[in-house]
């Protein structure tokens, strides 16, 4: 399904704590002590699921198959979005007909990459001849197991060996590979996931497969591979130990971005369409900066286990120098990121060019959709879609409305209107003092902007206020538990008190994402699938 | 819900290859049903754009063969003797969702299901269902296209989008690349065709043993899939063979390989014409017989040259006559024009490429500004030789269901439909100021 139709998905955790009073969810501890930790409530198996590939785990999957340093095919299947993932809706859509032809193309694209760069040194065996099979069986049985993240049966390891000896008969050796390379880059097992369990949990291949992608956004390498054939991974304890190995491996990193990437659509920000002509700093580079700032930041946070909750809040980031002239600070390297103390009046990510372009019109800001980003993505509360037949159009900007505020006032008198409006608008004029590409400002057209409001009981002043009122919000453990859930499984959680459990050891972990990743990836739900 | 069982073209193509890729001869020009009189084939081609029009400066004032053109309408005027003008009907469902609510009626003749993870079609789109009566013996069953954006709207069932193309040098490869062959050039066989052939008879036994292990809709998604690989397959098997000898047929100029954009917007016009010009040449070509071209989605908030904000936002935004959401129409309208120019341009016996085929071009509401589903934009061009009138505006006198006018559209193609819809909006006449007598 394409993203525009799921756009408004009713997320799992209804609207209740909005507009009810309930001041009551106080429950937020900081820096308490450990609080005992429940027990993993009995795992109720998700769906057993085909996930095709996401674009970007399409080329994390292809450099590991063929080595990095190629191109990759500039156009494949585009990703939906589903529960607001693309990894989500990849277990939704079926492949498009014009999909297979672009996989047929990039298969060819790929392998004649890696034929022109040499074979040698890189088949782990190069057969000099079509006859010698047995040296091309020993090669495509390693670059099998690498593609298609497991090993490959003898009647699949044939078809292989028989496509590459008859084209290599026909032609020459070099020949071969690029058509057998072509039938690995194409076959459904390295397209999709294949995550079918048998006796009701992922065999120990799926399993690394799930975990690979959900920590490094790669598939497996080697050595997982090679701990799940040889029985390592059968055992809690043994994926455990594994799953410490890799929460503690530099390329945590990049699962954490990836992760990152997808929830907050930062996809969006290679085409940012504003005008130039009102935003001086708008360039074809701003939206990547503003990625890069905001990736940056996340992993940090996590990698460097603090309050994964600062995402909101922290005074730290890190920008270019591109980033630094429209935030107005000095640019702390000449030459890509460095790490700066943000100005008073910016904050997390709800003060990032990224979010704040992202959730804007291409002429001007938008506080509805701000607000909704925030309701949806960071808080999980569903925001029904507007009614079809009312006129929506807002009054031009004049001497007697000339903030976005006064403008918005009929949204939030008309009944019709408000009903959903005042779930976001409030919200999102909390942001009006950064434009449509995130660049400070305090007055708009003449006037004083006011970013003070109320966040389901917590009044604010600012965009500062704001954003600690959502770090502080009762919802906010279960969502992003339930977010990480989503992503990593492809659906939502079976049973809600999985993300209850989840939430509560984030929560006792004072919010170390490194421990809501160990707590997810080591848990019998995570492995749990029904059969097909 | 039950979900009402699918027209896709699976089970056509399955019945003709009997589940095996096999070497058939083009018999093209073969006593078909779908033939024009003098043996041409019969071509659809859907022109859609998104966020609709105004309706009060669209439709036209007088109805009938002497309809004179609406303001909305003008840029057509050179094609008004094989344009019809369809005003008055209304997409019947709930407008539960703006924008897709209306697409999905008028594309699929249903409305939207509200299943769990989200909304979704119910049935395929229009352009599947002919496909799947006069795509069977083409290259491509059917091709999408989009300009400024890839979500042309296209399924072959729920969950199952067919995005576009929307670049037009890739689609000049893929269509007129390595593996044409221009009939009056002749040129030797691709020989990698071979290769690519058994390469995929691989795919397809991985296909084959992994669906068996599935649940239903994996195995949907990944029949899907096998359709797609299939399509494939048989393309390259029908490019080993000779083309059709076409006299209006030969390989056009290529597009330029960048059409950039030009401070921060979309050349919408360079990119459309590119893309017909290629459409014309694919139809001449019988590479396929049916088009979705998609000038910008449903929705779609593109900025259009000269546009103080984007397409949507302005049909909600722009205040007083809306006079940048007119010229937006206009601007389509010329693109449109376009079309029908090159599809005119091409001789074809009898008479040109445009009158064998029927052109509908259509939006997913009326007014942008309050989402309507009455007064459905509808323009129908070329009559599909003599099955449609051309040269009208006919008019509902009561807001009549669009799926009338769909079903006389299905039929023009020779579909044996009895109904269009389902439920609520089943309809089993077409639109009879439609059909020619």
């Amino acid at each position: 399904m394409d993203s525009a139709l799921r756009s408004l998905l009713p997320l799992a955790l209804a609207l209740a704590v909005v507009g009810c009073g309930d001041d009551s969810a106080s429950g937020e501890p900081t820096g308490a002590a450990p609080v005992e930790l429940a027990p993993e409530p009995a795992a109720t198996p998700g769906p057993a699921h085909l996930r095709r590939l996401t674009t970007a785990q399409y080329e994390a999957s292809a450099r590991f198959v063929l080595g990095d340093g190629l191109s990759m095919p500039s156009t494949l299947e585009p990703d939906g979005e589903a529960l607001g993932f693309a990894s989500a809706a990849a277990a939704i859509d079926a492949l498009s007909a014009l999909g297979v032809e672009r996989y047929e193309d990039a298969s060819y694209f790929l392998a004649d990459q890696r034929i022109a760069a040499g074979l040698d040194g890189w088949l782990p065996c190069v057969p000099a001849s079509a006859s010698d099979t047995s040296c091309a069986s020993e090669s495509l049985e390693v670059l099998g197991q690498r593609a298609w993240r497991r090993p490959l049966t003898s009647d699949e390891l044939a078809v292989l060996v028989g496509l590459w000896g008859d084209v290599a008969t026909a032609t020459d050796p070099d020949t071969g590979w690029r058509y057998t390379l072509a039938a690995l880059l194409q076959s459904p097992h390295f397209l999709y996931r294949v995550e079918l369990g048998e006796g009701g949990v992922l065999t120990a291949t799926e399993w690394a497969t799930r975990v690979s992608f959900l920590l490094f956004a790669a598939p497996p390498d080697d050595a997982l591979l090679a701990a799940a054939v040889a029985g390592e991974l059968d055992t809690a304890e043994g994926r455990a130990t594994k799953v410490d190995e890799m929460l503690a491996d530099g390329r945590l990193d990049a699962g954490i971005r990836a992760f990152v990437t997808e929830w907050f659509h930062l996809e969006k920000l290679d085409a940012l369409d504003k005008d130039p002509l009102l935003f001086p700093h708008a360039h074809p580079e701003l939206g990547p900066a503003a990625r890069e700032e905001t990736l940056q930041l996340a992993a940090w946070l996590g990698t460097s286990d603090r309050d994964w909750r600062e995402l909101l809040t922290s005074s730290v980031s890190f920008v270019d120098p591109r980033l630094a002239a429209l935030y107005e600070l000095q640019a702390p390297v000449l030459d890509g990121f460095g790490q700066v103390q943000l100005p008073d009046e910016r904050r997390g990510i709800l003060g990032h060019a990224s979010v704040l372009s992202v959730h804007s019109h291409s002429t001007r800001t938008s506080a509805t959709g701000r607000g909704l980003f925030v309701r949806t993505a960071l808080l999980c509360q569903a925001v029904p879609e507007p009614p079809a037949d009312v006129d929506t159009s807002l009054p031009e900007p004049d001497t007697t409305s000339p903030t976005l505020r006064d403008r918005l006032t009929t949204h939030l008198e008309d009944p019709t209107c408000s009903v959903c409006h005042l779930i976001t608008d409030p919200i999102g004029l909390g942001l009006e003092n950064y434009d449509a590409v995130g660049r400070w400002r305090e007055i708009e057209k003449g006037a004083n902007i006011d970013p003070s409001g109320e966040l389901d009981g917590s009044a604010f002043d600012d965009a500062i206020g704001l954003g600690e009122a959502i770090a502080e919000h009762p919802s906010l453990p279960p969502c992003w538990s339930e977010r990480w859930w989503v992503y990593a499984t492809g659906a939502p959680p079976a049973a809600y008190v999985t993300t209850d459990w989840l939430a509560e050891r984030f929560t006792g972990s004072e919010h170390r994402l490194r421990e809501l990743l160990r707590t997810m990836a080591t848990s019998e739900a995570f492995r749990a699938v029904e059969a097909p | 819900m039950t979900r009402r069982p699918l027209v896709t073209r699976r089970g056509v193509l399955r019945g003709l290859l009997g589940g095996t890729a096999v070497g058939l001869t083009l018999p093209w020009l073969e006593a078909h049903a779908s033939t024009c009189g003098s043996g041409f084939p019969r071509r659809f081609a859907l022109f859609f754009w998104g966020n609709g029009n105004l309706p009060d400066r669209w439709t036209p004032a007088t109805e009938g063969p002497d309809y004179e053109l609406s303001e909305q309408l003008q840029p057509l005027a050179r094609h008004r003797a094989k344009l019809t003008v369809c005003t008055g009907l209304e997409a019947k469902v709930p407008n539960v969702s703006p924008h897709w609510s209306g697409a999905v009626a008028l594309l699929t003749g249903q409305d939207l299901d509200g299943a769990d993870e989200g909304w979704s079609v119910r049935a395929p789109t229009i352009d599947h269902v002919i496909a799947a009566e006069i795509g069977t013996t083409t290259l491509y069953p059917s091709l999408q296209i989009g300009v400024a954006d890839d979500q042309t709207f296209s399924y072959t069932g729920p969950n199952q989008p067919s995005y576009g193309e929307t670049d037009p040098y890739a689609l000049y490869e893929r269509l007129f690349g390595s593996t044409f062959r221009d009939p009056d050039e002749g040129g030797a066989v691709d020989p990698s065709l071979g290769f690519r052939r058994s390469v995929l008879d691989a795919v397809l036994g991985d296909l084959g043993r992994l669906e068996s292990r599935l649940g239903a809709e994996d195995r949907a998604r990944l029949e899907a899939h096998t359709d797609g690989v299939r399509d494939l397959e048989q393309r390259l098997a029908r490019l080993q063979e000779d083309p059709p000898d076409l006299a209006a047929c030969s390989r056009p100029d290529a597009p330029p390989r960048e059409i950039p954009d030009i401070d921060g917007r979309i050349q919408l016009s360079a990119r459309c014409r590119a893309m017909s010009d290629l459409v014309a040449m694919a139809l001449a070509c019988d590479q396929t017989r049916v088009i979705n071209l998609s000038h910008h989605k449903a929705l779609s908030n593109v900025l259009f040259p000269n546009a103080t904000d984007g397409h949507h936002n302005l049909t909600h935004n722009e205040g007083g006559e809306q006079p940048e959401v007119h010229d937006a129409t206009l601007a389509v309208m010329d693109e449109l024009a376009y079309l029908l120019d090159v599809l005119d341009a091409v001789d074809e016996g009898d008479g040109t490429l445009l009158d064998h085929s029927l052109v509908m071009a259509c939006s997913e509401i009326s007014e942008g500004r309050t989402h309507r589903l009455d007064e459905m934009p509808l323009l129908l061009a070329g009559g599909a030789c003599g099955k449609l009138v051309v040269g009208s505006h006919v008019r509902s006198q009561g807001n009549e269901n669009v799926n009338h006018a769909v079903l006389s559209i299905l039929r023009a193609f020779d579909l044996s439909l009895a109904t269009w819809g389902a439920d609520d909006t089943v309809v089993d006449t077409g639109f009879s100021p439609l059909e020619a007598g």
